[in-house]
């Protein structure tokens, strides 16, 4: 039991130490720091390929390919939120205002003295106005026939720091909400053509995809500029209704609150595949993506449709950059036994030879429209959270919790002494000018002398 | 000439001299330095701002939209956010820093110059307007802050070992240590919120255009490394034993987190807000 409560004390001590917290913000900042500079989810190989072995070794066993997923991450927020909800309950919601009790004027940094040719009870009084018309919160007590004022300023803001912590939490809430409850995915829709969302059962009719390209002369030579994608698609979501609807980047559409994003676009191939000039029906009535693949029956050679190239340049028989389709070609990729073969350019309705009496024919191109979409409900929580968390970091660091102590003695017949020193939750450096300013003032106005130290 | 590339030399120069007039101040403190350099740098920050805006009356093309833009907007912050500070702590004597870094940014984005390009259609949003300079100024707000921790680590190592002499009469005539770590304190409350709000809105404009708020892309992720550095400088802040010499170091660290973030990940790195070619 005696065991149980130091160790209870123990972690509440370290997890509720700001300078653990900080530690573990390195820590969080380093791993995210190591998913900037390692490129994620790549195919181990590339990481071999793009590393000393033993540190690409390092980076798949310690899961850095994924690190934002990787139990270290998930670790380290947990730890954090821990951390967290430690220093909210033990240190920021009990933290209290200073008690109403007599200080040392002298011995704080920022204190002022002054002489007043009057009583204590009528310097108190005007001190008092002073104060109140400067929008702090004037307090009275006697402590041992000596008076004393306390005016405070901006008390509300000491909670700055619980209401960002609180932003934090709910964005941490919004988060798991869409782990737990939230879906997404991508489709790729050819022209004419309805793909249904297997998760939503929602249909998609892409009725017609278009884009549009500005070729602009820079002095890094020419740039083909995309400026426009559009589609136009037919939806028909639980209330069995098609409705006719455009889809843009930046305009989403809304499906039974599942949210469709134009995500990118490409094209699709139809083949003429030939044996012996016999068409083989089933492949050449089919529509082929960008990395799709076939085998040739009977054979063990396969090809896959590796990219499209919009147009080729006349004389070199290459490639362009230019995207816009003037004499376009397919790049195929051909293996033999899963061994690859190469690649090969094939121009629009010309044919190539695979051996066997086999040929392809790249017919026509049928463009496709590239969608994700995504169901979150913990959009709401992470928005608020975000608010929440951003109003926490403003009233920190904008409104200043400050203290006031003012000590009033009799010195003699209608003569006083005022004693006045400040403390604020951030130190005094940041709260100096301000002080000195009022201390001046309430010089000027109670034609005091004050010195300021 | 076209008007905006008159304007943009006008900056340059300007940032030029008053650096140069500025940093003999900062040595020399002679005011007829400091009364030169504060003019031109105004002049310098206005020609900027006037080019931002003859450029998008020119072109009608959001002006923010690529490195060139971004890092004269960047620049033009930079100087605007310090002289605010500068009026209101009298620190003229940092100017000749922020000016030099300011030209160097400056100088640098007109090298990223490729001429108008209408925006791809991630960017043709209204966010361009509102996430664009909210992260830009806030990377100005850290510049500034770096350039007064760059001063109290000058002056916080310098000083013991120079009690006598020129040197120890000049680092005496430069504010004292906690000063300056106000000023940077509040140049970070400045960048701080700053930054957090651009991470915000750059959310939304996420979601908006590519379906989800945040997708880990390295811009994504740098930017919040660059917000957890600075959540670690505030936090240190609170602490007594931690203010001053740790947390300028933080700020100094922070700054250079912000240039990997503004351009190092926009230059080498791919990514939705890849210029990597």
């Amino acid at each position: 039991m005696i065991a149980a409560r130091a160790l209870y004390r123990d972690f509440i001590s370290t997890f509720g130490n700001v300078l653990f917290a900080v530690t573990l913000f390195i820590v969080w900042g380093l791993l995210t720091l190591i998913g900037v500079v390692v490129e994620q989810g790549q195919d181990p190989n590339s990481y071999l390929e793009s590393y000393a072995a033993p540190i690409a070794r390092a980076i798949l066993r310690l899961n850095f390919d994924n690190v934002y997923h990787s139990p270290w991450y998930v670790g380290i927020i947990a730890l954090i939120l821990l951390s967290l909800a430690v220093c909210t309950f033990k240190r920021v919601i009990p933290a209290r205002l200073p008690p109403l009790r007599p200080v040392s004027v002298e011995k704080i940094p920022l204190h002022a003295s002054f002489e007043a040719e009057e009583d204590a009870a009528a310097v108190r009084d005007r001190l008092e106005s002073f104060f109140t018309a400067r929008g702090w919160r004037m307090r009275q007590r006697s402590f041992g026939g000596t008076e004393w004022s306390f005016a405070d300023k901006h008390n509300w803001a000491r909670r700055g720091v619980l209401v960002a912590h609180a932003g934090f939490v709910i964005i941490a809430a919004g988060t798991t909400l869409y782990w737990a409850r939230g879906f997404s995915g991508e489709m790729a829709v050819l022209r004419g053509e309805t793909s249904e969302v297997a998760r939503t059962r929602a249909l998609i009719r892409l009725d017609d995809f278009a884009y549009s390209i500005a070729p602009i002369m820079t002095k890094s030579g020419m740039v083909y500029q995309p400026t426009d994608y559009v589609s136009r698609v037919t939806v028909t979501g639980n209330d069995g209704v098609p409705k006719a609807m455009t889809v843009r980047v930046n305009h989403p559409i809304d499906v039974d609150g599942t949210l469709y994003y134009q995500a990118s676009y490409g094209f699709g191939m139809r083949f003429l595949v030939t044996r012996h000039g016999k068409p083989e029906t089933a492949l050449s009535q089919r529509t082929f993506l960008e990395g799709d693949s076939f085998d040739l029956p009977g054979t063990q050679r396969s090809i896959v449709y590796e990219r499209f190239a919009p147009t080729v340049d006349k004389q070199s028989g290459m490639p362009t950059a230019d995207p816009r389709v003037n004499d376009p070609a397919v790049v195929l990729a051909v293996s033999q036994a899963g061994n690859a073969l190469g690649e090969v350019l094939v121009p629009l309705r010309s044919w190539i030879d695979l051996g066997d009496g086999w040929r392809v024919v790249p017919q026509r191109y049928v463009l496709y429209s590239g969608f994700q979409y995504r169901n979150d409900p913990g959009v709401p929580l992470v928005g608020i959270g975000a608010f929440v968390l951003l109003a926490g970091l403003i009233i920190s660091f904008y409104f200043l919790p400050a203290r006031i102590y003012v000590r009033i003695e009799e010195a003699g017949a209608h003569r006083s002494r005022v004693g006045a020193a400040a403390t604020t939750v951030k130190g005094y450096d940041v709260f100096e000018s301000e002080f000195s300013r009022l201390v001046l003032s309430l010089g000027r106005e109670m034609e005091l002398r004050p010195s300021v130290e | 000439m076209p008007l905006d590339e008159a304007l943009i030399a006008v900056a340059l120069s300007a940032y030029t001299l008053g650096a140069v007039a500025l940093l003999i101040y900062f040595f020399s403190r002679a005011p007829w330095l400091r009364d030169v350099g504060i003019p031109l740098a105004i002049l310098g920050c206005a020609a900027q701002f006037a080019q931002l805006i003859a450029r998008f009356e020119l072109t009608h093309v959001w002006p923010l939209l690529n490195l060139y833009g971004s890092l004269s907007l960047f620049s033009a912050m930079s100087v605007a956010i310090y002289i605010g500070f500068a009026f209101r702590y009298k620190s003229w004597f940092a100017g000749g820093f922020v000016l030099a870094l300011a030209a160097i940014f400056l100088a640098y984005g007109v090298t990223w110059y490729e001429g108008t390009m209408p925006p791809v259609p991630s960017l043709q949003s209204y966010w361009a307007k509102i996430h664009v300079p909210i992260v830009v100024s806030s990377y100005a707000a850290f510049l500034v802050a770096f350039v007064f921790s760059c001063i109290y680590l000058l002056k916080y190592y310098a000083q013991p070992a120079k009690t006598g002499g020129p040197i120890a009469v000049w680092l005496a005539a430069l504010p004292s240590l906690p000063q300056l770590d106000v000023i940077v304190y509040r140049a970070i409350a400045i960048g701080l919120p700053l930054i957090s709000i651009g991470i915000i809105t750059g959310a939304m404009w996420a979601k908006e255009a590519w379906g989800a708020y945040w997708q880990w892309d390295p811009k994504e992720t740098a930017a919040l490394f660059s917000w957890i550095i600075y959540l670690a400088y505030m936090h240190l802040h609170t602490r007594h034993a931690w203010r001053g010499l740790r947390t300028n170091w933080v700020s100094v660290i922070g700054f250079v987190s912000i240039i990997f973030c503004y351009l190092g990940v926009n230059i080498w790195i791919s990514g939705l807000h890849s210029y990597k070619v």
